[in-house]
């Protein structure tokens, strides 16, 4: 696989689990990132995507080919219990990478509440 | 599971770094944007309009949110400007983030968005304002390296004539309540502090002021 390759197949696994992400009950949006491109202006685009990745959504690899460390950051909705939120989102993003990448280690997931509406 | 550790922010926070290219910064014009100052440089820039055009999708985000939903607690009550600017706030000055749930679970919630609910659920005892609102996290203050709960530490005015003991008693509880049932956050201790006494007015006989 060719760096570009991988670098766009990285990008669709963050899309798929942001995705995942935003369609769990409780959760309002994922961190907005309005701070981050403003001061990108022009703003980056993801290569291979020409998007912006989701600013709440952070996967990486510390050991190489190890697990997945998936950091998200999210604004929950007040009117659910943060701390439930806050589990399943963890539960999506194991369940959809589980889906996506099913050989791979189960992965460290990381969930940070940064906002109530 | 893994240990317990802070998560890592590196990715989210750029504190030092809020200089628009025309010179303002990011946190003046979103000031200016929640206070709907009339401002010429505001209407004009196209870095200012950029950094205003955020927050207005996010305002369109979350007023259909709130369109949804039947909640009518006092928290839910505040303006709209507000709680988005709460939002957006925290990406500049992130704050610290405290542990949620079990140890090793590896959820997390900013001290900032905690304390906020907690201060708006002590106002919702009649006449009591909420001032600075710390949480202690025993994780790290502990010597043993476990995650155990940690505390608040809120400071109070309370409204004058009324008995203390029973009033902070009150807010002890609402506070012990919002931990628990809004946030899952479970609280070794509550400490009140009542730092000055207020006249009371017109409207502090009702409850469930927000701050």
């Amino acid at each position: 696989m060719t760096a570009h390759h991988e670098i766009t197949a990285h990008a669709k696994l963050v899309e798929e689990v942001a995705t995942a992400v935003q369609a769990v009950p409780g959760v309002a949006f994922l961190r907005p990132g309005l701070a981050d491109r403003l001061r990108s202006a022009p703003a980056r685009p993801t290569p291979g995507t020409g998007g912006a990745p989701p600013a709440g959504v952070r996967m990486t690899r510390p050991d190489g080919e190890g697990p997945w460390h998936v950091e998200i950051h999210v604004v929950a909705l007040r009117r659910a219990r943060t701390l439930d939120v806050a589990r399943l989102v963890r539960s999506a993003v194991e369940h959809r990478l589980d889906s996506l990448v099913p050989a791979q280690q189960t992965p460290r997931v990381t969930v940070t509440v940064t906002g109530l509406v | 599971m893994t240990d317990r550790t802070d998560p890592s922010n590196s990715a989210f926070t750029h504190a030092d770094d809020e200089l628009l290219p025309c010179g303002r910064l990011v946190s003046r014009t979103w000031d200016d944007w929640e206070q709907q100052t009339d401002d010429a440089h505001l209407r004009s820039c196209p870095h200012c309009r950029d950094a205003v055009r955020g927050l207005d999708d996010l305002e369109s985000v979350v007023r259909g949110l709130r369109a949804e939903s039947a909640d009518t607690s006092a928290y839910d009550a505040e303006p709209l400007t507000r709680r988005i600017m709460d939002v957006v706030r925290l990406e500049l000055r992130p704050g610290r983030p405290l542990p949620l749930g079990e140890p090793a679970e590896d959820l997390w919630i900013m001290e900032a968005v905690a304390a906020r609910a907690l201060r708006a659920a002590a106002e919702t005892v009649a006449g009591v304002r909420a001032g600075s609102c710390r949480l202690v996290d025993a994780r790290v203050d502990g010597t043993d390296g476990t995650c155990d709960s940690g505390g608040v530490r809120l400071d109070i005015h309370a409204p004058v004539g009324v008995s203390l003991p029973e009033l902070t008693d009150r807010v002890r509880a609402r506070v012990w309540e919002a931990a628990d049932r809004e946030l899952g956050v479970v609280l070794a201790s509550v400490d009140i502090r009542v730092t000055d006494l207020v006249a009371g007015t017109a409207d502090d006989g009702q409850e469930g002021r927000t701050p």
